[in-house]
């Protein structure tokens, strides 16, 4: 036994395990039993990753994880229908990890969208499980292999255009007893084809939830991937991601990562692995947290191959007792000449019992290359304040308009204008600043 | 209307305003003039209420009541206004927007309705004519990317949209053209009345000739060492500073 947690929580798993195990042999192919015995002993050897673990060091899953969790019955949400109603988009609704047919939209043409049972009936996707984010050494992504539920998948054909966004709205329902919910999505954006995705997330309130989300993406070349996440689960929702994105070459892909919400916990491992030359890569981030939050963003740009373009920006406001963590790992490759890799990650550091941990990790292995990172953990601009006060803008407001600002920087780069104004109205919700925009 | 009475002040212990007095009553424009370094902005700063100066000694008070016991909104609500000798940029935050959260405010200190979207706008467009100020200036950030000049400009501007009873103009004319200078004088001209007063601080004679004060004041190392009116401006432009720091170290020492 190493440095894990073994807690609870863990127990009740590796005692569910067997049971589960066997029920599942009655529905799922054998190849996938056989997965999950293998990431169990993971799992089971290594426990849940503890802050001694060197990518835990900030984020203490022990204090998140000290209740109940159980895997829960099916219930119906209350509503779907949660976001960006205005926006002209094709809705999917997954609730606690499975996808609801009778709450969806029709897909549009040039894309596919399976359930967990055609999913791993078309070998074309279910061999791909597990193999984007293949790391047998990871517990946490071995938890979700050991236990996931639901599985499914968006296809992309080649070619395709597909002019109309695709919002995936995944809802946690409310539930008696501290509950359980872990699953999977597979992204394949093949060659050549062009698509946005929109993904929100929500939960109904009650007892606390532990979200274990796995999706793995790969965008073939030549591909244009546009991906979204707003993060918007309430304060009973502890949000565990590990997003794994492979592009190739001449690909693009475009995330924004947007925590505006009341989350009481969320963690993304967002990892993009640029397996091929000519790739771009624009990652945009924002978060605001109050009370005692806690937002852990942990990113990784892979540069494996030359002449890959990568750009990232991250930008955050802490007040009260929060915390937040960024991490951007950026690796340049020895065969990965004539990178270009910006990082940029800006906190604003506004209650002296909140903290932030912002750490930009560089780790360059080839000569021709242009990269430059930047941290910055400040206060808010005295000149810029006084110069507001000095008009008649009480410290508050003075203070919400300069918030606002921080992070409008961020979402005025989000390019469909519906869910920019959705991303804004998080913001002045969050911020009280409702009364603030002009008509 | 703005007494100020033996005003001492200092910044991180180094003494600046060493016991200034001046009276303003409305209707008059007075001009303060002196070399650079003998504490003009400290006296524009410590008025307008910037935190990092220290008052040490004597009092302010505006229309009667202490102006240094108010917060810095609460002494532009009352009235006060300072045009900032280096505006600064604010990324992200519209000029519109800031003009309207601003007014909104002033109006509701005052418990005035807050102004309809239409009138807001109506007023900006007069005013923004006023200081010959692009419409695509105004619905930019906060001065940001703007020229020297563009940003004296929207500072008339703001002062043209909120109509305070006492505004200093901190070298509201440094580094501006003859044309843009012009436009900032006549603004000014445009907007003086019987029931408001400016302090006009100046480096150079030239804006006097544009807005012509009641009083020419001299500051020299935290101290008004001379006062007079508009020929006072002229005397200086001719003779220099050195004139008055001859004229004062004679009175220093009358033995010499
Ligand atoms: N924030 C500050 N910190 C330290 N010294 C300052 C500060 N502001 C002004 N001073 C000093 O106070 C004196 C007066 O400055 P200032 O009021 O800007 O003069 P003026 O506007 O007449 O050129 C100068 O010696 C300047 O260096
Ligand atoms: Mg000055």
């Amino acid at each position: 036994m190493e440095k894990g947690i073994f807690n609870n929580f863990y127990t009740y798993l590796t005692g569910a395990f067997a049971g589960r195990q066997q029920a599942a042999r009655l529905t799922e192919p054998g190849w996938l039993t056989e997965k999950r015995e293998a990431a169990f002993a993971l799992f089971a050897e290594k426990g849940i990753p503890s802050r001694k673990s060197e990518e835990w060091r900030f984020t203490n899953l022990e204090k998140f994880l000290s209740h109940e969790f159980k895997f829960q019955q099916e219930v119906i949400p209350e509503r779907s229908g949660l976001a960006l109603e205005e926006l002209e988009a094709s809705r999917i609704v997954i609730v606690n990890g499975r996808f609801a047919a009778d709450l969806s939209d029709p897909i549009p043409d040039g894309m596919t969208f399976l359930d967990t049972k055609a999913a791993l009936a078309d070998a074309r996707f279910a061999e791909k499980l597990g193999t984007v984010a293949d790391f047998p050494d990871n517990p946490m992504l071995a938890l979700n292999t050991a236990f996931f539920s639901e599985f499914s998948v968006l296809h992309i054909e080649a070619k395709a255009v597909v002019e109309k966004p695709l919002h995936i709205e995944h809802i946690y329902t409310s539930h008696a007893s501290a509950a359980f919910i872990a699953y999977r999505t597979l992204v394949v954006a093949e060659k050549l084809s062009e698509a946005t995705l929109i993904e929100t997330f929500h939960s109904e309130g009650g007892a606390p939830v532990f979200v274990d989300f796995v999706s793995e993406q790969q965008v073939d070349e030549g591909a244009v991937f546009h991906s979204h996440m707003i993060n918007n689960v309430g304060e009973n929702v502890c949000f565990v991601q590990h997003r794994e994105v492979c592009q190739f070459r001449n690909s693009v892909l475009n995330n924004s990562n947007i925590s505006l919400g009341d989350a009481g916990m969320i963690r993304n491992d967002l990892n993009f692995r640029l397996k091929e030359s000519g790739t771009e890569t624009n990652l945009l981030g924002a978060y605001l947290v109050t009370g005692e939050q806690h937002v852990d963003n942990h990113t990784l740009v892979d540069h494996q191959m030359p002449h890959c373009n990568s750009s990232e920006l991250y930008k955050g406001i802490l007040h009260d007792k929060s915390r937040a963590v960024f991490n951007g790992k950026v690796f340049v490759r020895q065969d990965a000449q004539k990178t270009n890799a910006f990082q940029q990650n800006n906190n604003l550091l506004l209650s002296n019992q909140a903290t932030v941990n912002s750490k930009p990790q560089l780790e360059i292995f080839a000569d021709d290359v242009k990269c430059s990172h930047g941290s910055t953990v400040g206060q808010m601009n005295k000149d810029a304040l006084f110069y507001l006060k000095a008009r008649g803008i009480g410290e508050e407001t003075a203070g919400r308009l300069l918030m606002q600002a921080f992070v409008f920087d961020i979402l005025s780069r989000i390019e469909i204008p519906e869910l920019r104004d959705f991303t804004e109205e998080l913001l002045h919700k969050k911020l009280h600043t409702e009364n603030l925009v002009i008509a | 209307m703005l007494n100020i009475h033996n005003l001492q002040t200092s910044v991180e212990g180094k003494e600046i305003l060493k016991g200034i007095n001046l009276q303003v009553n409305a209707g008059e424009i007075h001009a303060i003039m002196g070399p650079n370094g003998s504490g003009k902005s400290t006296l524009a700063s410590v008025l307008a209420g910037k935190e990092s100066y220290e008052v040490t000694g004597g009092e302010v008070l505006f229309d009667g009541k202490d102006l240094l016991d108010m917060a810095p909104e609460d002494r532009a609500r009352e009235g006060l206004f300072l045009a900032f000798q280096y505006p600064v940029e604010i990324p992200g935050v519209s000029n519109i927007n800031f003009l309207k959260t601003a007014i909104g405010e002033i109006r509701a200190y005052k418990g005035l309705d807050p102004l309809s979207s239409k009138d807001f706008l109506k007023l900006l467009k007069d005013k923004q004519e006023l200081v010959e100020l692009k419409a695509s200036l105004v619905n930019r950030s906060l001065n940001e990317g703007f020229s020297g000049g563009e940003k004296k400009r929207n500072e008339i501007l703001q002062l043209a949209m909120l109509e305070p009873k006492l505004a200093i103009l901190d070298e509201t004319d440094s580094g501006l053209d003859i044309d843009a200078l012009r436009i900032v004088a006549n603004g000014v001209n445009k907007l003086r009345s019987e029931n408001n007063a400016f302090v006009v601080i100046t480096h150079y004679q030239r804006l006097l000739d544009y807005i012509v004060p009641d009083f020419v004041h001299i500051l020299y190392d935290g101290r008004i060492i001379k006062s007079g009116t508009k020929e006072l401006a002229f005397e200086l432009e001719e003779k220099g500073y050195d004139w008055v720091k001859d004229e004062l170290s004679a009175q220093a020492s009358p033995s010499l």
